[in-house]
């Protein structure tokens, strides 16, 4: 199981029965043998309260079930994909970014403010997450879409890593994170340098960083 | 990467990067799509394809008189470079064969190769020897059939006797799939179309034909003091036009510099 990367923009998973995936819908490219794609009316996993607590978070991006026997590729929008392997910790990432992911992993929704309260929703509103974001936990592979290739930083608890808001695409591991502000007088005058807000990452764990400050 | 080139270093009908093609012309002729040479050295002339004096090329190796407005030929000495929307450019080599491509994203091709239209719509097929260039949105992916390819992906095939539409909507089926069908409710996964590919041959495929929208680059900001400044396309620009009253600071986003 898992994703195959054929190139930046392409990814191909091998379905088996019994066990299925989640893609974003219409992200399919091709596929060999016989598969299915089923519109998910709950748009991803966890029953009915999970799809309502999606709806009401505005997470709720259009899934599809993948299941049958044989192999997909995914692309989707021209835009690069990042393949991220989950060993039971938790990923953090926009629903829109989800391209595909292995039904074994466990999707939820997070409120911002309960990483840092107040702090949290504004950082929630200066990364363009909003107040919510999507969380996959457990073991299995999730592929991620980005404008641009894709960097991964390494976050240890001496190194906290600085990102560009609207350049941050994902994180995973124990990661605490906070938004620094770099803001003097010249920015209340008009006169800024465009850089005054940065999440600052700290713990240890993986961010992945696009090469482009456009939100997908 | 940071090669200056000059008209002796530039490569001979190959690539000079993944996102350009240059072609040598020695006085000989390619046919290529409008708007694809981004530059060129030395004596070509560019005339669209109804030309006169070309006619009798246009009889032997150009047969789509759909396409006829979008094309031209190159004549003359010289490099030419080819490019498309940043797309990934590839050169591919005929050998008494046929292909059947995209017509966007076909760019060039030898005058040696016969252009025809495709009986599905929106391709176009070369027959013959010859050497053709092509783009796509990243690296193109060949594959073998049986497979099926989502529309948008499809760039094109090879040798493949039976394109074929193939229809999915297996969920519609059943009490609850009638139940969906009727309300509309739970949406559609956008993969019920496909096109299959039986028998011996070559799929070729990209990873998504869209593009992200176009943004303005290197727009004069429409700031006080900037003198031409109409306005780009970024999103201040929606801002500005707002009455403001006076004493009354600017958008608090704005002075953020966000």
């Amino acid at each position: 199981m898992g994703f195959r990367e054929i190139n930046s923009k392409m990814v191909e998973a091998t379905v088996v029965p019994g066990q299925r995936l989640f893609s974003q819908r219409g992200a399919m490219l091709a596929y060999k043998g016989d598969v299915s794609f089923t519109p998910s009316i709950q748009g991803g996993q966890g029953g009915v309260m999970s799809m309502i607590g999606r709806r009401v978070a505005g997470e709720a991006t259009p899934l599809m079930s993948v299941e049958g026997s044989g192999t997909v590729f995914f692309g989707h929008g021209g835009h690069h994909i990042q393949v991220i392997t989950l060993a039971g910790d938790t990923l953090y990432v926009e629903a829109d970014r989800l391209l595909a992911f292995e039904g074994t992993l466990q999707q939820g929704t997070m409120f911002m403010g309960s990483q840092g309260g107040v702090m949290g929703m504004v950082r929630g509103q200066v990364t363009g997450q909003g107040l919510f974001t999507t969380t996959l936990k457990g073991h299995g592979a999730v592929a991620v879409m980005a404008h641009g290739g894709v960097l991964e930083i390494p976050i240890s608890p001496q190194r906290p890593v600085h990102v560009d808001p609207q350049a941050y695409v994902a994180h995973h591991g124990d990661v605490r994170n906070k938004l620094s502000t770099a803001l003097g007088w010249r920015e209340m005058v008009g006169r800024g340098s465009g850089e005054g807000f940065q999440l600052e990452l700290s713990g240890t764990g993986v961010v992945y960083v696009q090469a482009s400050e456009e939100k997908l | 990467m940071s090669v200056v080139h000059d008209p002796m270093t530039l490569p001979a009908d190959d690539n000079v990067n993944a996102y350009t093609f240059c072609v040598e012309l020695k006085g000989s002729q390619w046919f290529l799509q409008k708007g694809k040479m981004i530059a060129y050295y030395g004596a070509i002339e560019f005339n669209g394809v109804g030309h006169g004096r070309l006619d009798r090329l246009v009889r032997t190796s150009f047969h789509s008189p759909l396409h006829a407005s979008d094309w031209v030929v190159a004549e003359g000495s010289g490099k030419m470079l080819l490019a498309d929307r940043a797309f990934d450019v590839n050169s591919y080599d005929l050998d008494d064969g046929n292909l059947t491509i995209r017509s966007g994203n076909l760019l060039a091709f030898q005058p040696s190769l016969a252009l025809k239209q495709s009986i599905v719509p929106g391709f176009l097929t070369l027959i013959g020897t010859g050497k053709f260039v092509a783009a796509s949105n990243g690296p193109v992916v060949f594959m073998e059939p049986p497979i099926r390819v989502d529309p948008q992906a499809l760039v094109g095939w090879a040798d493949c006797p039976s394109p074929c539409h193939h229809y999915d909507h297996g969920y519609l089926t059943g009490v609850m799939g009638g139940l969906r069908a009727m309300t509309g409710l739970g949406g559609v996964s956008g993969e019920e179309h496909q096109f299959e590919f039986v028998g011996a041959g070559t799929v070729l495929l990209q990873s998504s034909e869209a593009l992200m929208p176009e943004l303005a680059a290197g727009a004069v900001p429409q700031e006080p003091g900037v003198p031409g400044g109409t306005g780009g396309s970024g999103g201040h620009g929606a801002h500005a036009g707002a009455p403001r009253l006076p004493g009354q600071l600017g958008d608090l986003q704005r002075r953020f510099g966000l």
